[in-house]
């Protein structure tokens, strides 16, 4: 079967970096609520100091890694990508950090966020299948993913 | 209860993610689909990316390569194009691309849509493929008629903004102000200026029975005015959903919301 490893992954990504990004991007929250393999970190709030490109690796049962990609710049703002890993096949992906940045966002989140986060949904817990969203911008996340999969020792 | 086998693939400058409910297909059967259906949108991407100077597609854009050479799947995705702009009323429109026709506002639905049905010729029981954010469904997922789909809050990563719950067959696509990557052109402001500044919403959600048709409408009614999701909910089948960038919500009133949580106002 196709089995996306690592080292396949890393290659593509390194690709990416240096070509700009592809038809579009990445996966808006690869987030596989029903696992609960997730760190998830709260989106900082716009306008404070940026995070500082800090990263973590943790190693899970069954042979599972996981890294936390550092935070890199991306168009509006900046993210961070979480990978697992079981061996060298990627098992998971996904978005720990989203923080925009332009001044039109800053605005929104301060007057909108509260009206909205009353209806906000956990999507660790909403018994989902699947995000449907719009993709980020494909050299922050790439640049992300690959700072996680060095910390894995994975080339 | 079947155990259900998940997949990344990277292609398309996205992570396509396959979740397969195998039913009673054998395991190497099952393998062997998901294996056809990747090969299928690498060959795909290799066709159609404006990323890749020498791909059919962006030969094509630049004059190197005659209508008459083109691989066949251009043509039926411009002519698919062709219809996506007529039914989004010229909100999406290939051809007001800077650089020619560019048509990856459907492209990448359409490929995963074309993934899918790999799938289920295959005879897998249920499947859903997310590329990048663009999902389609086929069948049943672990018995259950209907899968639950989160719509990215467009300001919280680690939130969604709603669920959506569909039938097999059904696909969800969600355009969003908070990406980069694919720029978002209203093809009637004059000399096609980028609308960097002046998108409408910050999250646009469509649903329907075509993945590539509900990818290019949603990129349509994140540009378009007030009047988009009449233009959407006028369509057999199809629905949508829009958070503006006030943070006011607003859906056609088929949008297959999941649960009684409802919209802060209907489109109508």
């Amino acid at each position: 079967m196709t089995i996306a490893t690592a080292s396949g992954l890393a290659l593509v990504l390194v690709t990416h970096v240096a070509a700009g990004s592809s038809l579009a991007a990445t996966p808006a929250g690869v987030t596989r609520p029903n696992q609960g393999t997730q760190a998830t970190t709260p989106t900082t709030p716009t306008g404070s100091s940026p995070p500082s490109n800090s990263t973590s690796t943790t190693a899970g049962p069954g042979g599972r890694r996981s890294a936390t990609g550092a935070v890199e710049q991306y168009g509006y703002g900046e993210i961070s990508v979480k990978i697992t890993v079981q061996g060298t096949r990627i098992a998971q992906a996904s978005v720990v950090t989203l923080q925009t940045a332009e001044s039109y966002s800053q605005q929104l989140a301060q007057q909108i966020i509260p009206t909205l986060q009353s209806e906000v949904l956990s999507a660790q817990s909403a018994q989902i299948s699947t995000i449907s969203g719009a993709t980020y911008t494909s050299e922050g996340y790439a640049a992300s993913v690959q700072s996680a999969l060095d910390q894995l020792g994975i080339k | 209860m079947t155990e259900l086998v998940r997949h990344h693939e990277p292609v398309m400058g996205t992570v396509v993610s396959f979740l397969i409910d195998p039913g009673p297909l054998p395991a190497p059967e099952v393998h062997a689909a998901m294996e056809e259906s990747c090969a299928e949108l690498h060959r795909l991407d290799g066709i159609f990316s404006t990323w890749v100077a020498e791909s059919p597609m962006s030969r094509y854009r630049r004059g190197d390569l005659d209508w008459c050479d083109l691989p066949e799947e251009i043509p039926v995705v411009l002519e698919l194009c062709a219809t996506a702009k007529e039914i989004s009323g010229g909100w999406f429109d290939p051809w007001a691309m800077p650089g020619g026709v560019d048509p990856t506002g459907l492209v990448k639905g359409w490929a995963v849509e074309r993934a899918t049905a790999v799938l289920a010729r295959a005879g897998v029981a249920g499947a859903l493929v997310n590329g990048g954010g663009d999902v389609a469904t086929y069948g049943s997922s672990d018995g259950q008629a209907s899968w639950r789909i989160g719509v990215q809050h467009p300001w919280r990563a680690d939130a969604v903004a709603c669920i959506v719950e569909i039938s097999g067959g059904h696909a969800v696509a969600t355009s969003g102000r908070y990406q980069r990557g694919e720029h978002l052109i209203d093809p009637f402001a004059a000399g096609l200026r980028h609308r960097e500044a002046g998108a409408r919403a910050a999250s646009a959600t469509v649903s329907g029975p075509s993945l590539a048709v509900a990818d290019a409408l949603a990129t349509a009614i994140m540009v378009a005015d007030s009047d988009a999701l009449g233009t959407v909910e006028a369509l057999r089948g199809y629905s949508a959903y829009r958070i503006l960038e006030d943070g006011t919500e607003e859906a056609t009133t088929d949008f297959p919301l999941a649960g009684t949580r409802q919209p802060c106002r209907s489109a109508r």
